[in-house]
């Protein structure tokens, strides 16, 4: 249809527009320079025909950011309805042999979704495609209802820390993760991972709302209401003490460094403006706690952490809880997201998560709320807490990684539940101004300017 | 006359309804204030029109009824009150000509401490029956059999005074433990069988199974000796009377359970006990994994067997299969007086346990009657009948079933004060409100919406008989499963598809659910015949209202045109 060299040339002058418009794009305010195709090779030649492409993006500031796409190529009078309303996945024409052709984004055809899943993974044949709506720095795609493709987007160099991760738990026995059936690598980086598909399962956040529907419907005490998530919480708490102790087994432990990881929550705090107005919060109480951190003499071990845990982060299924995506956090490099840090910062995620859930489950009734509602919210919220404390503790080993005394647990607990807080304050000012009252409400609690 | 009944299908009991009676409790023909075998004769009619097809009778043979009749002294003789032998034989015949079969309690593991067997035995160690019981000098053998009846019984030795030793007993010290290692008592239970399957009777419910041997440094649970009984049993029935089933209780986990299906050699039904629970609890929590969990975990049966599965019955609402946190939480969820507590469940019944909500009794039905297994409904719950929980002992959901609302409920013409239970009288759920008049009367009822149900369910046998697959959905909120069932037929047969979605919230919910499988096929609601959009590529979307359910028949295209 092509040859390789004119489907370069033509791909590589329709990069740059393509690029800009993706959600996975991922490069902010930069200026782009210039995209580079670096490698192309035609993984099926008949029609349609399906190329990988690996382009470098260059930007005025940064360093470059290395771009996955998969081409699909039709000729331009067989239109095909899955490309209806996509014009964000067109590239756009070129000429092919045959006659003008539409290069597109591969992944939104299901025929070409099954033959790169044939070219990633030819022992198991396949036949259902479903692509999953969930587009962030990677594309997934269910086969069959049993197997997940998990695409790339963007590329780091070396492993990706999800593939990493999820490889190395599932060595160590931990079984809680969908573990990789197969990994699509090239010179050493993870281009896509294939996994099982978790059947019949919920995420965590779905769960965290259908109790807290039920709570605020009925209006009852969290503990006396039939939605009750607390045995969930327990669980799932038990889960994520299990999955520290394996990460600890898997990437090994070092003492943890209160210097250090207060320095680094102070750095961030200079960051985040705390009198904006309407949105101001005690810099400096927030500041004393992470110095009382810096003062503690046993923060208890630094290991691999998850770095990005929240109750989206979690899948309730028939066999209990699973944890999924060890990206980690995506602001940071890759590099620092492989740091080693308290595994109270995962514990810290999650009880920010949990506050989350309960102030967007009054969201969705907020001609409703008033003081019964909010005090109904702060209960449930603290009794999910105080619930995933409990199953947390009370997994097998994961004491030996936290701080021998118990006021120390709380310092370095609360230090990072602020340090989350705070992060969340900046993210919310920018983009959904409306939500910053939620994490300064938490800053307020904590610091002790509010009950 | 003929029956409708098909003897020669030795798998009918895959397909059927059961009932759940009990006879003191269902209507008096004699007027003496106690339900009889001639009551429940004359009621045939209305069990017919119901769609039932089997009856599960209480214990009706002689007894003090110190324990509802479990505690049987003569397994020949019928209790006088309920009439006699000849009686049973009348229900048996008449039964059948309407197409209803009829399977009764057996108390396999122990006698009332007034049977002439135990009566023998406790004169003296020497007497022929001496060792048909189990008796010991030392009470403090087999320590790890845990003690059942928590609430009454602080051992499971007790005293004889005239024998001077201690008996075994796995319940009441009242009802002493058979010995079965006694070939003379393996023999004389079989004979007992035999006597009731010769007058007719389609099969037996064992009541406490898991119990009939005792062994040293064993929970005397689940032993292989009392396997080895049961295929005994099983093997003379079979032999003997083809077609007539056996249905295990045995409260123990689903793993466990399904060793009394043995290799299909042993029992061919057993209740599966921790879904009841859990189906309550799945809707209190208004998320589907409660049930989900437990059918995980629930291992495949042999092929020619069946679970049963119930919503209510005579005893506590068990929660011996749940875990300490969810026990607590169904005792604040559905036991909120400390009176409906019982051992270690929840003495209610239906409806009071789901606060009278008609839509919830509905979807709990539309579970009940889809999910795998033969359902088991309770008499008087197909009516919404309450319960009264200031009874003693398990009577508080045995009272009277409400007939019409005249005096005794209909249930009997004798003085008020004769009856062996009060009827209810409580403005919610007394017979003047709640009665089998009024819901016939009222094509709205739940009565008539049940019979309806069981209508549409016998046209299907993949309820009964298909395979069963909990379809993924995203929102936690909806239980949706297909079933399943090849059916023979000209050019290899067809299959029959039922797709069941269920909303186990209070709330509107919405589900997307992935049956690209099954392309192009159309769902056929099943109680309104209504076609609705054919299947697709794309996940199929369904609305469901507050614990709204709809069963679909996925048909051919062109089926559905016909």
């Amino acid at each position: 249809m092509i040859a390789e060299a004119a489907l370069a040339r033509g791909i590589g002058h329709l990069l740059p527009d393509f690029l800009l418009r993706q959600r996975w794009y991922g490069a902010g305010e930069r200026q782009l320079e210039g995209v580079k195709l670096v490698e192309l090779e035609i993984l099926r030649t008949d029609e349609p025909l399906l190329a990988w492409v690996l382009a470098e993006a260059r930007f005025a500031t940064g360093d470059p950011s290395t771009y996955q796409v998969l081409v699909g190529l039709r000729p331009l009078a067989a239109t095909e309805r899955f490309l209806e309303g996509k014009g964000r996945a067109f590239l756009g024409d070129l000429d092919t042999d045959a006659g003008p052709a539409l290069a597109y984004d591969a992944l939104v055809d299901p025929e070409l979704c099954l033959a790169l899943l044939r070219h990633v993974y030819p022992e198991d044949p396949v036949s259902l495609v479903r692509p999953l709506n969930l587009e962030q720095s990677n594309t997934s795609i269910v086969y069959d209802e049993r197997l997940i493709m998990k695409v790339f987007r963007r590329l780091n160099e070396g492993r990706n820390p999800d593939v990493e991760v999820t490889a190395a738990l599932a060595r160590v026995g931990f079984e809680h993760i969908s573990p990789p059936v197969v990994d699509w690598t090239y010179k050493g980086r993870d281009l896509a991972v294939v996994r099982e598909f978790l059947v019949g399962a919920s995420d965590g956040w779905q769960l965290a709302l259908t109790s807290l529907r039920d709570l605020y419907d009925r209006r009852l005490d969290p503990a006396q209401s039939g939605g009750d998530f607390a045995p969930e919480c327990r669980r799932l708490g038990e889960i994520t003490g299990a999955m520290h102790v394996a990460l600890a087994e898997a990437f090994g432990t070092a003492g943890g460094d209160p210097a250090a990881w207060a320095e680094a929550m102070h750095a961030h705090l200079a960051r985040v403006p705390s009198d904006t107005e309407g949105a101001t919060f005690d810099a400096v109480g927030v500041a004393e706690r992470y110095d009382a951190v810096a003062e503690l003499d046993d923060v208890g071990q630094a290991i691999r952490v998850h770095g990005d845990y929240h109750l989206g982060q979690t899948m309730r299924a028939d066999a209990g809880w699973f944890v999924l995506d060890f990206e980690g956090e995506p602001q940071l490099p890759v590099a620092e997201r492989r740091l080693p840090s308290s595994p109270l910062r995962d514990v810290a995620g999650m009880l920010r998560s949990f506050h989350y859930a309960a102030q967007s489950g009054l969201a969705e009734r907020a001609d409703e709320v008033d003081e019964e509602l909010l005090g109904l919210a702060r209960a449930w919220e603290d009794r999910a807490a105080g619930a995933f404390l409990r199953g947390y503790l009370q997994a097998d080993g994961v004491d030996a990684l936290l701080p021998a005394d118990p006021a120390a647990r709380t310092a370095v607990l609360d230090a990072f539940v602020l340090s989350k807080a705070v992060y969340e304050v900046g993210y919310e000012l920018a983009n959904r101004p409306d939500w910053a009252r939620i994490p300064l409400s938490a800053v307020d609690r904590l610091v002790g300017t509010s009950p | 006359m003929a029956s409708p009944i098909d003897f020669s299908d030795e798998r009918w009991f895959q397909k059927a309804v059961f009932y759940e009676v009990a006879v003191r409790g269902f209507a008096d023909a004699n007027g003496d204030g106690t339900g009889d075998l001639k009551g429940l004769t004359d009621k045939l009619d209305y069990l017919e029109w119901l769609g039932v097809d089997c009856l599960w009778l209480l214990p009706f043979y002689q007894s003090p009824l110190r324990d509802g009749g479990y505690d049987i002294a003569d397994f020949v003789t019928v209790l006088p009150a309920y009439g006699d032998v000849k009686d049973a034989a009348t229900l048996i015949e008449e039964s059948h000509r309407r197409g209803i079969r009829i399977i009764a309690d057996m108390v396999m593991n122990h006698t009332s401490d007034a049977h002439p067997w135990f009566q023998e035995s406790r004169r003296d160690r020497t007497n022929p029956k001496a060792d048909w019981y189990v008796w010991s000098d030392d009470d403090t053998r087999w320590s790890e059999a845990r003690v059942i009846f928590v609430d009454t019984e602080t051992s499971n030795w007790t005293w004889d005074a005239s024998r001077e030793q201690y008996y075994w007993h796995r319940f009441f010290h009242h009802q002493p433990d058979l010995n079965y290692d006694n070939p003379e008592v393996a023999e004389a239970m079989l004979d007992t069988v035999r006597f009731w399957l010769d007058l007719g009777l389609d099969g037996f419910r064992l009541d406490a199974v898991p119990y009939l041997y005792e062994r040293d440094g064993t929970n005397g649970e689940n032993l292989a000796e009392t396997h080895r009984y049961l295929r005994r049993l099983r093997a003379t029935v079979d032999a003997e009377f083809p077609g007539r089933v056996m249905l295990a209780e045995a409260n123990q986990w689903p793993s466990d359970v399904v060793d009394y299906f043995g290799a299909g050699d042993e029992c061919h039904m057993c209740f599966h006990f921790p879904l009841m629970p859990r189906m309550f609890m799945a809707v209190r929590r208004e998320q589907r994994y409660p049930i989900t969990e437990i059918l995980a975990q629930t291992p495949e049966i042999p092929d020619g067997c069946q679970w049963g599965i119930f919503l209510r019955n005579h005893d506590e609402l068990t929660l011996e299969m749940v875990s300490d946190e969810e026990r607590d939480y169904m005792y604040t969820e559905y036991a909120k007086d400390p009176q409906m507590k019982r051992n270690v469940g929840i003495a209610r019944r239906l409806f009071p346990l789901i606060d009278n909500d008609r839509r919830v009794a509905e979807l709990f039905h539309a579970l009940l009657f889809s999910m795998p297994g033969s359902p088991v409904l309770y008499y008087g719950d197909e009516i919404g009948m309450g319960d009264n929980i200031y009874l003693g002992d398990r009577d508080g959901v045995r009272t009277p079933m409400q007939w019409t609302p005249d005096r005794n409920a209909g249930f009997s013409t004798a003085d008020f004060a004769r009856l062996y239970l009060p009827p209810l009288m409580d403005p919610v759920y007394g017979y003047q409100a709640i009665n089998v008049e009024a819901g016939m009367r009222n094509p709205s009822s739940f009565l008539h919406w049940v019979q309806r149900m069981l209508h549409v369910r016998k046209q299907h046998a993949v309820f009964g008989q298909g395979t069963f697959e909990v379809l993924n959905a995203e929102n936690p909120s909806v239980l949706a499963y297909l079933r399943r069932l090849s059916t023979p037929g000209p050019e290899g047969g067809g299959e029959d598809l039922v797709l069941c979605v269920n909303n186990l919230s209070r709330f509107a919910q919405p589900v997307e659910l992935m049956l690209a499988t099954l392309a192009d096929k159309v769902p056929i609601e099943l109680i309104g015949r209504v076609p609705f959009p054919a299947l697709g590529e794309l996940p199929y979307f369904v609305t469901l209202p507050p614990y709204g359910f709809y069963w679909f028949n996925l048909v051919d295209p062109d089926g559905a045109l016909s």
